[in-house]
């Protein structure tokens, strides 16, 4: 940008931080504090760190003479998302001796350790290291975790498709030396060269950067909701070429209309030696033109809402030396995960559902020792879904997995919704949350399911997805019900996205409490039952009964609201 | 409580000795000290005052007080029995086991002094840290003889303790070994001593004349017993201070209550510096109470109710009480018990006197019961803050205790009372209680390290916060541990603050349960010994306060192995350089 702008505060802390390095080694040895310097935590961000505190404490801790309850969360790049049995007893250790004991999947087909206090990251994140991963850009500036759709044994363009996310990631990561300096050797290393991020600059990206790869028909990654989209074309087999999307993405922020969710516009068609081409060539067309001086409207979204769609494509086009031909168009089934056991590429597989991602031992459900039991035995990998799932993939033992699936009643059967159904963490680990989410959706759905079973709609699949702030971790603006929250037991209720993940919801009720959620919903469901016709999805269905518009574009989410809503805002 | 009784060879005929115990035994201290003043001031002819001095004998008699002493108490009782036989004529001077070696008992015994010893055993039968060179020394089997030396020895103790009065015991007897004349027989007390004590030395130090006594000055003995004046605040005469705040310190996810308590002393008078500790007389456990007169079979008036949460200690078991019990219950397996040590050791570990009396159901008169329980101790608080600061105030911090043994749940009888049974805006009866030998260092540029993890800081907090009153320019280094950083970072602000503020200079801390691996206050000063040593090097003080069965005796292991990696010196000559620390005073120690 030429003309003069104020830059946001975090631009000014990324110029100044040393490719990243800040002041973050001298603050973890600071014995006194849990926590590090304000800048520095926003630096960690790009090594995959973020600072929390633990906020059921919060009341506390001024009584008690103590700061915060400081702790950090610590998320992994995993490309496409899978691991070796290996390398899930390191994480497991490590959740063990350094974390919570806790292990989270994230809607991001990664993992993340909570609770680990100043003490302990160091050792933490060397451990990772150990185990062939890597903590780098999981969080920050940059480009994030890139996912696939998985199986990568159902077929070739599965398997491209997860080699692609890993040369996409490995192709768009930050250059600087600060992970291995601070995290793995405890010291800096002077080689003489000078650094240099060719690819970012010193204040790397303007915000947030995702990018995805799709199979079709499965939607898995939720193609639509990420900066960047790759969506596999496929031709005896073959990946002949994808068709690109730009400008996917969710976060908003409560009361700012020109913040919004909005799907991905289709851009172009490349061949599989374009792809990670062109992926940078977006990127820096993001780096260049994205708003480094506000960064609520900082996202590849904005800039191609600002730009339009064309003058952008023509400034990644400048960037090339290969046309970026016109997109061809795929269709798309579900975006939830194939769980239970299938066969695929001659191997057996058990998707495991996850409730909300958490990898924990309860008095009555030992899911973290049984993941530990099946990591040991397990010949084939783990791979982390993008809806908060494991896949135990390539198995070549099924009677000693099922076993062990049984006699830690891990396959205990549950509803198709609740199987559906996303929560982002949000209380007490989050900075952001305004209210509960992981905590809550269990509770929740549990009445939504007798709602539903007293609708007749029992076997029914309604995807539910819940976050405890508008910035959209479980992507709810694309749930049939997206729940958001608003303050402490307060949500917005958006309804009417469409199952295949092209369609975003819309606001029904606003600040609604759980009995007004279940106020709204269960005359809905009542009627929906009486009214729908064979396979019309709930999200379809609320719109074509007219109890919402369609949300046709992200620019469109805050509009088209029903009377009573509209005056309200 | 323990009745006072004339020695069966008091010059009286046995009728006469029996009538005077009736009178004696149960009177309180102030009518003994009437009686030996009115005793005192007939002889001299004046029965309206007490007796200033008794009659001077002549040639004065000199007399070595040595003292080992861990907590004040031996050494106060020093100072008192120096005050008493000055009276009684004696040229006496007290000499702290830390400064004397067995030559120096020689060369008393070689000036015609004779010797009272008066020592503490502390924790499980060891001797107090000041003392254990000297009595390596004297147990040497190069120790010097001391034919001719006429002593008598006092010994303090614990009953609750097996090793009950170990070094008083251990210096009696090598005393005897080596030559010397024992004038009067070992007396060993409990947590009450102070009477038994006093009666005691009435009657022992008149003996300790080298030439025999006469009549004439018998009976114009006079003792001070420390009578305070009216308004004073002693352990006898507590001071109910107000409770003004008493706040948990730990996180609600700690397994640990850490107590920050604070006193209202206004009005009191109450004096204390950093360093010194604060007595609580709590109140037993309203439950306990009533478990303990079920046991017995009794239902209990309201005065015995009160005598039992008040004034008698109904919880520490010890083999004395079980010998007493067996006497009074005729119990067989009782007196079977007994008769063995070890099973009575083995029984009396982890239970309680509910344990006993429940096990054994002795059917009990009211007398009986408070006659077997012992009474009940005050317990000691470092003091956690300044008076320089908080002028009105004293600050203390309290773990509860809390534990399982023999599947029954377990409490400290003090702490949780506080942590319990008293809010804010309820009393506590305190004294303070001087630890003269725990205190900061009258040269304000002197370092200090200070080692105190747990509860164990609590008095580093009193020293910051006065050496932030005084702008105290010395260094300051703080060691500190507990658990978890999280959860047990007990005055996680403050340290900060006085960090920022450079009153604190440097805190290395060690949370033992944050990792497998457990890490306390002795990882990081061998972490960090090269520093340390260096802080030694420029005069710095070293304090230790807390645990002592296994953090001070970590620590000082730490230590040694600093001064050794330091000085490039043998473990032993490093332990040598702690010793001269420790007789220098730059290497002080508050452990419990």
């Amino acid at each position: 940008m030429t003309e003069a702008i104020t830059l946001s505060k975090n631009e000014h802390i990324k110029a100044r931080s040393n490719l990243l390095r800040g002041t973050i080694r001298e603050g973890l040895a600071i014995p006194q504090t849990g926590a590090i310097d304000d800048d520095d935590t926003q630096l960690t961000k790009f090594h995959g760190i973020y600072q929390q505190d633990d906020r059921d404490l919060r009341a506390e801790r001024g009584r008690t003479r103590m700061e915060p309850a400081y702790s950090f969360m610590a998320r992994l790049r995993i490309p496409g998302g899978q691991v070796t049995g290996a390398q899930w007893l390191a994480l497991h250790e490590i959740a063990r001796q350094r974390g919570n004991n806790t292990i989270r999947l994230t809607t991001r087909e990664t993992v993340q350790f909570h609770g680990i206090i100043k003490g302990n990251l160091q050792p933490a994140i060397k451990a990772v290291s150990d185990a062939m991963l890597d903590t780098i850009a999981a969080c920050g500036d940059v480009n994030r975790n890139v996912m696939a759709t998985i199986n990568p044994h159902e077929s070739p363009a599965h398997a491209a498709a997860l080699q692609l996310a890993h040369a996409i990631s490995d192709g768009l990561l930050p250059k600087s030396r600060a992970w291995h300096e601070i995290w793995v050797e405890g010291q800096s290393v002077t080689s003489g060269e000078p650094e240099e991020e060719p690819l970012f600059g010193p204040t790397y990206l303007p915000r947030k950067f995702k990018i995805v790869v799709a199979v079709p028909p499965h939607n898995d990654v939720d193609i639509f909701a990420h900066d960047v989209g790759f969506i596999a074309h496929v031709k005896n087999g073959a990946v002949e070429g994808y068709d690109v999307t730009v400008g996917g993405g969710m976060g908003m922020t409560h009361g700012e209309p020109d913040t919004f969710p909005r799907t991905a516009d289709w851009f172009a068609f490349v061949t599989p030696d374009q792809a990670v081409a062109t992926a940078a060539a977006i990127l820096m067309a993001q780096r260049d033109h994205g708003n480094r001086a506000v960064r609520k409207n900082a996202r590849l979204k904005y800039t191609i809402e600002r730009m339009g769609l064309e003058a952008f494509r023509a400034d990644v086009q400048s960037r090339l030396d290969f046309p970026l031909l016109p997109p061809r168009g795929a269709t798309f089934t579900t975006t939830t995960d194939r769980l239970g056991w299938y066969e695929a590429g001659g191997l057996a597989h058990y998707g495991l559902w996850i409730e909300n991602g958490r990898i924990h031992d309860t008095p009555d459900r030992k899911l973290m020792t049984a993941l530990q039991a099946i990591a040991q035995i397990h010949q084939g990998s783990f791979i982390l879904t993008a809806n908060q799932n494991l896949l135990i993939a390539g198995i070549t033992n099924r009677r000693a997995i099922e076993a062990l699936l049984a006699e830690y009643s891990l396959d205990a059967p549950q509803t198709q919704t609740r199987h559906a159904a996303m929560a982002c963490v949000a209380l007490p680990t989050c900075g952001l949350a305004l209210a509960e989410s992981e905590r809550y959706m269990p509770t929740l759905l549990t009445a939504i399911e007798a709602a539903m079973a007293d609708a007749g709609l029992a076997s029914e699949k309604i995807v539910m997805r819940m976050t405890g702030c508008p910035n959209g971790c479980a992507r709810p603006y694309l749930a049939e019900i997206g729940l958001v929250g608003r303050g402490p037991g307060r949500y917005n209720l958006y309804l009417g996205a469409a199952q295949d993940g092209t369609r975003l919801n819309k606001l029904y009720r606003r600040d609604v409490d759980h009995d007004g959620i279940l106020a709204a919903l269960t005359p809905l469901l009542q009627q929906y039952a009486l009214e729908r016709l064979d396979g019309t999805s709930f999200g379809d269905w609320v719109i074509r009964a007219g109890h919402i518009q369609a949300t046709t574009a992200g620019n469109r989410f805050h509009l088209d609201l029903n009377p009573e809503l509209a005056e309200a805002a | 409580m323990t009745a006072a009784r004339l020695p069966d060879n008091a010059p009286f005929a046995p009728e006469a000795i029996a009538q005077l115990n009736r009178v004696i035994g149960p009177a309180t201290t102030t009518q003994r000290a009437w009686l030996s003043g009115f005793l005192a001031g007939m002889e001299a002819g004046n029965t309206a005052q007490a007796p200033s001095a008794a009659a001077p004998p002549a040639p004065k008699q000199k007399l070595t007080i040595l003292f080992a002493t861990e907590s004040g108490n031996s050494e106060a009782l020093a100072t008192a029995a120096k005050r008493d036989a000055t009276r009684l004529g004696f040229a006496a001077k007290t000499l702290d086991a830390a400064d004397a070696t067995p030559a120096t008992l020689a060369q008393a015994a070689e000036a015609d002094s004779t010797l009272l010893v008066i020592a503490s055993t502390w924790g499980e039968g060891e001797a107090p840290q000041r003392a254990t060179r000297f009595l390596a020394e004297l147990m040497d089997p190069a120790a010097p003889r001391l034919d001719g030396l006429r002593y008598a020895v006092l010994a303090l103790g614990d009953r609750a303790y097996a090793q009950f009065c170990e070094t008083g015991r251990q210096i009696d007897t090598r005393l005897e070994a080596l030559g010397a004349t024992r004038t009067a027989p070992l007396l060993e007390t409990d947590l009450d001593y102070e009477q038994p004590a006093a009666t005691w030395l009435a009657t022992t130090l008149p003996g300790l004349r080298a030439a025999p006594i006469d009549a004439q000055e018998q009976s114009v003995i006079h003792v001070d017993f420390g009578i305070p004046a009216p308004t004073a605040i002693t352990k006898t005469n507590p001071f109910a201070a107000e409770i003004t705040v008493l706040q948990n310190l730990n996180s609600s996810r700690s397994a640990k209550q850490t107590l920050h308590v604070e006193l209202d002393l206004a009005g009191s008078g109450i004096t204390y510096q950093p360093g010194d500790a604060i007595g609580i007389i709590p109140q037993n456990d309203p439950r306990m109470v009533q478990d303990v007169l079920t046991a017995v079979g009794l239902s209990g008036d309201d005065a015995l109710h009160e005598a039992l949460a008040s004034r008698h200690d109904i919880t520490t078991l010890t083999g004395h009480l079980l010998k007493q019990l067996s006497e009074l219950a005729g119990d067989r397996s009782l007196l079977a018990l007994v008769a063995d040590k070890d099973a009575l050791a083995a029984y009396t570990t982890g239970r309680q006197v509910i344990d006993a009396l429940r096990d054994h159901k002795p059917r009990l008169q009211p007398d009986q019961l408070l006659q077997l329980l012992r009474p009940l101790p005050p317990r000691l608080y470092s003091v956690a803050s300044s008076q320089r600061a908080n002028p009105d105030e004293a600050h203390l911090l309290v773990s509860a205790v809390r534990y399982t043994a023999h599947g029954t749940p377990r409490g400290g009888v003090a702490s949780t009372w506080l942590a319990d049974r008293r809010n804010v805006g309820d009393t506590a009866p305190v004294y303070v209680k001087p630890n003269t030998h725990f205190r900061l260092p009258e040269d304000t540029n002197t370092p200090l390290i200070m080692i105190g993890p747990g509860t164990g800081v609590a008095p580093f907090r009193a020293f910051l916060q006065d050496r932030d009153e005084t702008g105290a320019k010395g260094r300051t280094w703080l060691f500190f541990g507990d658990r978890h950083f999280t959860h047990d970072f007990l005055y996680q602000l403050e340290w900060q603050d006085y960090l920022k503020r450079g009153v604190l200079n440097r805190l290395d801390v060690a949370f033992s349960r944050d990792q497998d691996a457990k890490i306390y206050v002795q990882h990081r000063i061998l972490e960090r010994g090269p520093d340390l040593h260096a802080w030694l090097q420029d005069g710095a003080r070293i304090y230790v306060c807390g645990d002592q069965t296994h953090m001070a005796k970590d620590v000082h292991a730490a230590l040694r192995t600093v001064i050794a990696r330091g000085s490039n010196l043998s473990e032993e000559r490093a332990e040598a350089e702690l010793t001269q620390l420790r007789a220098q005073g730059r290497y002080l120690q508050d452990v419990y």
